[in-house]
C-alpha cells in the first residue's frame, strides 16, 4: 500500500507539471460551459413557449440531466489525455526497470496509478460543479437527482481510467495509446445502439440485450434519472476491477520479454 | 552473499546466458566483464528479479530470486543500464519518489536523500530538472537512485559510462569505498576500470563464463606475468641478479633516457617481493613497479576472441 502511495504521489506530480493538465481543464471547462449556455438557452426558449399555451415546458432536472450526459460522453475525450501517458511512458524512458526491481507488492503499480489518474478525473467533474452552483442559484433543480448523477459518473469514470490505462500498457506510445482509449471508449458508447438494433440469437444469448449491458450508456442514465440498481453498480466496479486486473497482467508480461 | 547456480536465459530460442554459475562473498567487488552482447545485462536483471530465468537458480542473502522477490529486493540497490529516471521531475523529487518505493521510513528520507545527493556529488544540481541534466548527469542521478537506501548489494551495469574522467575516478572511488560494507557486482567494457576497483572478475562471452578469478592472479593462469620496473640507473649486476631469482623467466632491459626493466615471472607475491629487495638491494634507485597493463589486456581479449589464455 505504502507502494502504491508513493507513485500516486509521483504521478499526480508529473501530471502537475505538464501543461497538459491544465490545457485539458481549460477545454473541458470551456466545452461545458458551451453546452451549458446552449441548455439555457434551449430551457429559456421552450418554457417562453410554454407560457403563451403552446408545446411542453422542460423542467430544471431533464436540463440536468442532458447536461451530465453530454459530460459523461465529453470525458471520453479527455480520459486519453489523462492515461495515455501511465505506461507507455515507462516503457519508453525504461523506468519499468526501477519499479519492477522495488519492493512493490503485487498491485501497487496498478493501483497507485489507476487512483492517480482517476483522482485528476475526478478533480475535473468537480470543478464542474460550479454549473450546477448556478442552476441551484437560479432555479431549484432536485438535488438528490444530481446526486446520484454524479455517483454515476464517478462511477462510469473509473472505467473509463481503467480502460485507458490498460490500452497504456499495451504500447509504448502515448499517441498510439490516446488514439485507441478513445475509439474503444468510443465503440463502448456505440454499443448500445448497435445492441438495440440486433435480433439475432445463439442458443440462450441474445446479442443484442447483451451488447446494451456491456455499454456504459444505459447503466449511466438510470443513474442521471435518479435510480440506483445493484446492477448498475456491480456493472461500473466489475468492468473497472477486471481492467485493473487485466492491466496487471500486461504489465507484468513486459517482464517475461 | 549471491550464489547462481545453472543460470540460464533464452529469448526465444536466442540463448542469452548458458548455465552460469558464480558466487559473491559479502563485502567483495566483483567485476562483471564482457563484450556487447554477452550476457552482463541479462543476467543483472535475473539477479534483481527483473524478469525471470528460463531455468537455474539464483539467491541473495539466502533468498531465492524467483521465491521471495520482495526480500531479495529489500536488499538491492540497482542501476540499469539506461538510468530509470523521469525528466519531468526535479532531482530530489526524483530521489524521494524512489526512497517511497524502495520503502525508507519518513523520518530518514530526508537524511538518506542529503547523503546520496553528497555521495554522487549533485549537490549543484538538486533543485533542478532531471530532463535538463546532461548525460554523465543523469547517470549519477541513476546512481543515487542506487544507493539511496543503503542496500546491501548492489548491482551497477555499466555505472561509470557517460562520465567525466574525473567523475570516473570518483565514482571507481565511490565503489572501492563501499568494500567490506556492501557486495557490488558492476559490469564493465573497461578493463582498467575493474583492475581498478574489483577484487576478483568475471568474463563472459556469448553468455558464457570464460574466466573467473581473482584480480592478482588475472591473466596468469599457469603462465607468466610482466612486471615493468622503473629505476634511475642500473645497478652491479642487476640483470643477472634478477635472473637468479626463483621464478623468474626472463628479464629485458631497455635504457634509452630512462631504465626501463620489463621482468618476465610467475604470478606469485613471494617473488614481486623478492624481486623488488634485489632491485633496492643492488642500489638502483626504485622509482616505480608496475604490472603490465598491456598482458591483461592482451590476455582479456585472447578470451574473448576464443585464442586461448596463453601470453606470450
Ligand atoms: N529483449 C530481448 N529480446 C531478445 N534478445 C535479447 C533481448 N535482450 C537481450 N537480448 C540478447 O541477449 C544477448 C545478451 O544481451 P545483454 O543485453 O545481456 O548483453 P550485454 O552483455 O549487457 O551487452 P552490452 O555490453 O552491449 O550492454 C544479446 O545477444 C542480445 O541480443
Ligand atoms: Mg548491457
Amino acid at each position: 500500500m505504502s507502494g502504491s502511495i508513493g507513485i500516486l504521489k509521483k504521478e499526480l506530480r508529473s501530471y502537475f507539471y505538464s501543461p497538459i493538465a491544465y490545457v485539458i481543464l481549460g477545454v473541458f471547462l470551456f466545452i461545458m460551459g458551451v453546452i451549458f449556455a446552449k441548455f439555457v438557452d434551449i430551457y429559456q426558449h421552450f418554457n417562453s413557449v410554454q407560457r403563451f399555451g403552446g408545446g411542453q415546458g422542460i423542467t430544471l432536472d431533464k436540463l440536468a440531466t442532458y447536461l451530465y450526459q453530454n459530460m459523461a460522453f465529453i470525458l471520453c475525450f479527455v480520459t486519453p489525455f489523462l492515461t495515455m501517458k501511465l505506461y507507455a511512458e515507462e516503457k519508453r524512458q525504461h523506468t519499468f526497470e526501477l519499479l519492477f526491481t522495488a519492493p512493490l507488492r503485487k498491485f501497487d503499480l496498478v493501483l497507485g496509478k489507476f487512483l492517480a489518474a482517476y483522482s485528476m478525473m475526478v478533480f475535473m467533474v468537480l470543478v464542474s460543479f460550479i454549473y450546477v452552483f448556478f442552476m441551484i442559484l437560479w432555479g431549484n433543480p432536485e438535488l438528490p437527482i444530481i446526486g446520484t448523477t454524479y455517483l454515476g459518473l464517478l462511477l462510469a469514470l473509473a472505467c473509463y481510467v481503467s480502460l485507458g490505462g490498460l490500452i497504456s500498457a499495451m504500447t509504448s506510445s502515448q499517441a498510439i495509446a490516446a488514439v485507441w482509449t478513445f475509439i474503444a471508449l468510443l465503440l463502448l458508447w456505440l454499443l448500445q445502439s448497435l445492441g438495440q438494433g440486433i435480433t439475432a440469437k445463439t442458443g440462450f444469448v441474445e446479442w443484442g440485450p447483451l451488447l446494451v449491458f456491456l455499454s456504459p450508456l444505459g447503466h449511466f442514465n438510470s443513474f442521471s434519472e435518479g435510480l440506483i440498481h445493484v446492477k448498475d453498480i456491480v456493472y461500473f466496479l466489475s468492468f473497472t476491477l477486471i481492467t485493473l486486473y487485466f492491466t496487471h497482467c500486461v504489465v507484468e508480461s513486459n517482464r517475461w520479454r | 552473499m549471491i550464489e547462481v547456480k545453472e543460470l540460464t536465459k533464452k529469448y526465444g530460442d536466442r540463448t542469452a546466458i548458458n548455465q552460469l554459475n558464480f558466487s559473491v562473498a559479502r563485502g567483495e567487488i566483483l567485476g562483471f566483464l564482457g563484450q556487447n552482447g554477452a550476457g552482463k545485462t541479462t543476467t543483472m536483471k535475473i539477479l534483481t528479479g527483473f524478469m525471470p530465468a528460463s531455468s537455474g537458480t539464483a539467491s541473495i542473502g539466502g533468498y531465492d530470486v524467483f521465491e521471495n522477490p520482495l526480500e531479495v529486493k529489500r536488499k538491492i540497490g540497482y542501476l540499469p543500464e539506461t538510468p530509470p529516471i523521469y525528466p519531468e521531475l526535479l532531482v530530489t523529487e526524483y530521489l524521494s519518489f524512489v526512497a517511497d518505493l524502495r520503502g525508507v521510513p519518513k523520518s530518514e528520507k530526508s537524511k538518506k536523500t542529503d547523503k546520496v545527493i553528497e555521495l554522487c556529488n549533485l549537490g549543484d544540481v538538486r533543485r533542478r530538472l532531471i530532463g535538463n541534466l546532461s548525460k554523465g548527469f543523469r547517470q549519477r542521478v541513476g546512481l543515487a537512485q542506487a544507493l539511496i537506501h543503503d542496500p546491501e548489494v548492489l548491482i551497477l551495469d555499466e555505472p561509470t559510462v557517460g562520465l567525466d574522467p574525473k567523475q570516473v575516478n570518483e565514482a571507481r572511488n565511490l565503489i572501492k569505498g563501499l568494500r567490506q560494507e556492501k557486495t557490488v557486482i558492476y559490469s564493465t567494457h573497461i578493463l582498467s576500470e575493474v583492475a581498478a576497483t574489483c577484487d576478483r572478475i568475471i568474463v563472459i562471452d556469448k553468455g558464457n563464463i570464460v574466466a573467473q578469478e581473482a584480480l592478482n592472479t588475472m591473466g596468469a593462469t599457469g603462465n607468466l606475468i610482466k612486471t615493468e620496473i622503473l629505476v634511475r640507473r642500473i645497478g652491479d649486476n642487476l640483470k643477472q641478479r634478477l635472473s637468479a631469482v626463483s621464478g623468474v623467466k626472463g628479464v629485458n632491459i631497455i635504457s634509452n633516457g630512462t631504465h626501463r626493466l620489463v621482468v618476465e615471472s610467475e604470478a606469485k607475491e613471494e617473488i614481486m617481493a623478492e624481486v623488488s629487495k634485489v632491485v633496492v638491494e643492488s642500489q638502483s634507485g626504485l622509482i616505480r613497479m608496475s604490472p603490465v597493463q598491456q598482458a591483461l589486456e592482451e590476455y582479456y581479449l585472447s578470451l574473448i576472441t576464443g585464442k586461448g589464455g596463453s601470453l606470450s
